[in-house]
């Protein structure tokens, strides 16, 4: 009972520079740990979306297995190369006029490359890579096709492991990413058959891997979009294997159901700890006025 | 044992030791003197440093073991923990160790000893010096790593509420078995003379190794809005180290190089002579578990302005410090009213400065504090292999349980091959003790 009398005893006070009345190993239960915070930016995320996250991921799944059916149907002849350049850069020519119509809509202020300009480039690449298609083609033409797999598989995990999904961390790394895929391309299009299946599958890669990411960026990773590369991407993985489609729905279901799902539900246990020991920021260390 | 049963053999064991020359380098060497001076025996070991491997005697012959261990790794060695028991063992033995005092949390070495202590049933104290965050992967490991190492440990001493707050988290030991013991500074060594100082101008001193945690960055911006602010003000700074090119820079744009002064690295019997000429002192820390700095310069009467991190609020009356948030605009209000305190003549007259301070902290209290831990430790009672075993489990880290397994085999490997009797007991050195009553 705090009627009690007790021995005249100063409080405990959190400081160094006096002698207190106390052992030197007294905890103080009020006192002690008092500045503990935890969870400081915590900010719950709800199941919609950590599945909207999720599909971003998902989107650029797609497109890699996009690119992989395109090899795939070229280097067994299932269609004509031509239809493939063609199909792919009508989509791409769509994608520039739309992103040229949009970009000039929405951030006027930015200064942006001339028609010309973009113009050039693309005669650029397209001179180059017919140029250069034959020595790439033949670049790793001695490597036999097991090892070929498996360096693009890495690869290609690469590209997805660094790709910049719109989160910044310190694991992102765009040029990475792309020289990854780049490497992948290169290595898949020495079991085509002639320097021109090669330029082509190169065109597309640079499409789908340098262009459509810009692209995609300006449309914030639409889901209607990563819909579109799901059908688009079963539709032609039926016609191939079966097992094939069922690893990828598997995938799918893995990515974009039960991750978010075991996300949202143990992101409750997170327990992050702060207080006075932690080590200050300093905010304005990049632009210190000189 | 020597003389009364009250006086312990203490080995300090750290990777930091002189020549290397900071905090906690200062706190094991004054420690032991202050042990030496009331009668226990101490000896220190550490890796060796260049050309010094063996053994050394300091002041008061502080013997110093220089272990032929490589350095691995930011002053410190492989923790191997099996590696270097057979010479670990062999000092122990042969100076008949009571107490193992294992000194901050970076010192592998430290943690090796303290493992194989407390296999040969020694007691084990641990002084922690720094404080440590739990938001990255960094630290997530180190503070794991400590949750094992004192696991077995009798007792910790941390140098700040602050301090034993964190490692009490971060180690998960019982509170009760952490004591609180701060830092001291040789007030004789740091004496104020007004003298020295310039009557013309406001001189701001910074004494601090020139690193991103010592928060240099606001330094430098401080710098610039300080000088501009005020004609009169001239700064003086010691220390050096990878940010001093941030500091020259602003000092070269604002063409201030005359009354900007960047002294370099110096001694720490230099810095006396820096810190009587200043009028303020100013400590920019990030984090901090006590702060020697703002101590040393409250000793010499300056008026201290510093950020409010850590362990730094505990340390000085308010009277004698002005606390602020670590941003540029805080840290500026707390200079502009440390010089228009200056200017009304508010000032706490040094040499009383000087007399507070050593009042609160001197190294006699901070042994007296420290030999009562090592009193309870050594009641403590010796806990034998299984009971070892048994605390380890606590940490969640099982495979570690086969190091220390390991360990105790290799130990007793060693019983067999160099037995304890055929280890020579060195002999003690002897001082004059004046100031010991017996």
């Amino acid at each position: 009972m705090s009627t009690r009398k007790k021995r005249p005893k100063a409080p405990w006070k959190k400081i160094l520079y006096e002698k207190q009345d106390y052992p030197d190993n007294y905890t103080d239960q009020n006192i002690f740990l008092k500045d503990l915070r935890k969870n400081v930016d915590f900010k719950e995320v709800s199941l919609w979306e950590a599945c909207l996250g999720a599909s971003r991921l998902l989107q650029e799944f797609f497109t890699v297995i996009l690119f992989i059916l395109i090899y795939l149907y070229m280097v067994n002849k299932w269609v004509e190369p031509g239809i493939v350049l063609y199909g792919m850069s009508g989509t791409s020519f769509l994608g520039f006029v739309f992103y040229r119509i949009d970009f000039t809509n929405s951030a006027p202020k930015v200064k942006q490359h001339s028609l010309g300009y973009d113009i050039r480039t693309i005669l650029t690449f397209v001179a180059f890579g017919q140029l250069f298609s034959p020595v790439l083609h033949t670049l790793t033409d001695t490597i036999s096709t097991d090892t070929i797999y498996t360096m693009t598989f890495i690869m290609l995990l690469l590209h997805l492991i660094f790709f910049d999904y719109g989160v910044s961390s310190a694991m992102v790394s765009k040029s990475i990413s792309l020289s990854a895929a780049m490497f992948a391309s290169i290595c898949l299009a020495s079991r085509l058959t002639s320097a021109n299946d090669a330029f082509v599958l190169l065109t597309v890669a640079t499409q789908i891997f340098v262009l459509s990411p810009i692209l995609r960026k300006e449309l914030n990773h639409n889901v209607i979009l990563t819909v579109i590369l799901f059908v688009l991407d079963f539709g032609f993985l039926i016609q191939v294997s079966f097992l094939m489609s069922f690893l990828f729905l598997f995938v799918v279901v893995l990515v974009n159901l039960i991750c978010p799902v075991l996300f949202v539900r143990y992101q409750k246990l997170k327990d992050n700890i702060y207080g006075p020991w932690d080590e200050a920021v300093v905010n304005d260390a990049d632009n210190i006025v000189l | 044992m020597i003389e009364s049963s009250k006086c312990h053999t203490i080995c300090m064991v750290s990777d930091f030791f002189f020549p290397n020359m900071g905090g906690v380098e200062e706190h094991i060497f004054n420690l032991s003197q202050c042990l030496l001076i009331k009668g226990h025996k101490v000896i220190v070991m550490t890796h060796s440093y260049e050309d010094r491997i063996g053994i050394r005697y300091m002041t008061n012959g502080l013997k110093v073991y220089y272990l032929p261990i490589k350095v691995f790794y930011n002053q410190c060695v492989l923790p191997t923990m099996i590696c270097n028991i057979a010479l670990i063992r062999y000092i122990l033995l042969r100076e008949e160790i009571e107490i193992i005092h294992g000194h901050s949390a970076f010192s592998a070495l430290a943690h090796e000893a303290m493992l194989l202590g407390n296999l040969l049933g020694i007691k084990t104290v641990f002084t922690d010096h720094s404080l440590f965050g739990f938001a990255d992967a960094s630290a997530l490991i180190t503070n794991k790593l400590l949750q094992i190492s004192l696991a077995s440990c009798n007792h910790c001493i941390c140098v700040s509420h602050t301090g034993k707050e964190n490692t009490v988290l971060r180690g998960r030991v019982d509170c009760k078995r952490v004591s609180v013991i701060p830092n001291a500074v040789d007030t004789f060594s740091f004496t104020p003379d007004p003298t020295q100082r310039d009557t013309t101008q406001i001189t701001i001193v910074v004494v601090s190794r020139l690193v991103y945690r010592k928060g240099v960055d606001l330094t430098a911006q401080i710098i610039g809005d300080i000088c501009e602010k005020y004609k009169e003000v001239q700064f003086l700074i010691a220390g050096d180290g990878p940010k001093r090119w941030l500091l020259e820079e602003i000092r070269e744009k604002r063409g201030l190089q005359d009354r900007v002064v960047l002294l370099g690295s110096l001694e720490h019997s230099q810095v006396l002579n820096v810190l009587v000429k200043g009028h303020i002192f100013l400590n920019t820390s990030l984090t901090e578990a006590y702060c020697m700095a703002i101590v040393e310069g409250a000793s010499c009467g300056l008026k201290v302005v510093s950020t409010k991190v850590g362990g730094i609020p505990e340390v000085l009356p308010e009277d004698l410090i002005i606390l602020t948030e670590p941003t540029v605009p805080a840290l500026l209000d707390g200079l502009d009213k440390a010089i228009q305190d200056l200017k009304n003549g508010q000032i706490v007259c040094p040499y009383a400065c000087n007399k507070r301070v050593e009042k609160y902290y001197n190294w006699q209290d901070v042994s007296r504090r420290t030999e009562t831990v090592y009193k309870i430790v050594s009641k403590e009672k010796t806990i034998n292999f299984r009971q070892m075993l048994y605390n380890h489990l606590s940490s969640g880290v099982w495979p570690y349980l086969l190091v220390i397994s390991l360990a105790f085999l290799i130990l007793q490997f060693y019983e067999f091959w160099v037995p304890r009797k055929n280890i020579d007991i060195a002999k003690n050195y002897k001082i004059k003790r004046k100031n010991v009553q017996t």
